[in-house]
């Protein structure tokens, strides 16, 4: 029998953070936009698009631009029922 | 009863109002069927007069892979500046994968398949293939954003990036 593995938020949250910016989950805590050469406007708008295919939400404009580093951003989530 | 998507051609002088580049940088001649949002195909023919051809090569002409790549880019550019509202908007590159298969020569027809994979918040995420024969010359992944839109959605607006 196949045995299935589901990930809890925090870690599909991190794993997206971790891929786009390829940066270790260690550095996440501290991690902010431009803060790392990855996160520049089309890492932004990459990381945008994976949060929203893996939480099933569509965010609005003003949190995409509030979404500004990694903690900052589990606040916004909660707004969208996600809790990380 | 099957759906049809609505598709449109565009001559050479009515592609300009659907794209900004002007020459010698307007890299495609004729839209053979937009169907905006999704797709863009057409071509761009390869005369001896390209301003390129007599400089690269000296001996050995051939289309430069930069500029194969700038005649995807634009066709893709098309299948989004055909949307509603967005008429005459500027386009600029983010990211691009691209893979050169054979040269392009005088005298050939650069056929371009593009085809819109996303398109939100100011970017799209597409792909294209150019023919040349019959036969694949290149084929791209392609990020190009319209920058006016995109940068709404910044923490920044854009000004670092």
């Amino acid at each position: 029998m196949e045995r299935v593995f589901y990930m809890t938020n925090i870690e599909s949250y991190n794993k997206i953070f971790m891929e786009t910016f390829n940066v270790e989950e260690s550095a996440l805590h501290d991690l902010q936009y431009q803060g790392v050469k990855e996160w520049d406007s089309i890492g932004h708008m990459t990381l945008i698009s994976d949060l929203e295919d893996t939480f099933d939400i569509e965010m609005e404009t003003d949190d995409i631009v509030d979404f500004s580093g990694y903690e900052k951003g589990k606040e916004i989530l909660k707004k969208y029922g996600v809790e990380i | 009863m099957m759906e049809h998507e609505e598709g449109f051609s565009l001559n050479g002088y009515e592609l300009q109002k659907y794209q900004p580049n002007r020459y010698p940088f307007l890299m495609i001649d004729y839209v053979t069927e937009v169907v905006p949002g999704k797709s863009a195909k057409g071509y761009k023919n390869l005369s001896n007069n390209e301003w390129f051809f007599p400089k690269h090569f000296e001996g050995h002409p051939n289309m430069p892979g930069a500029l194969q790549l700038e005649a995807m880019a634009q066709m893709l550019t098309v299948a989004i500046t055909t949307l509603p509202g967005l008429k005459g908007f500027a386009t600029h590159a983010m990211k691009h994968n691209v893979r050169f298969r054979k040269e392009i020569f005088p005298g050939e027809r650069l056929y371009i398949e593009s085809k819109v994979i996303s398109w939100k918040r100011g970017v799209c995420r597409g792909i294209a293939n150019g023919f040349t024969n019959g036969t694949l010359a290149c084929e791209a992944e392609m990020w190009i954003t319209i920058p006016k839109i995109f940068k709404k959605y910044l923490p920044d607006h854009g000004e670092q990036s």
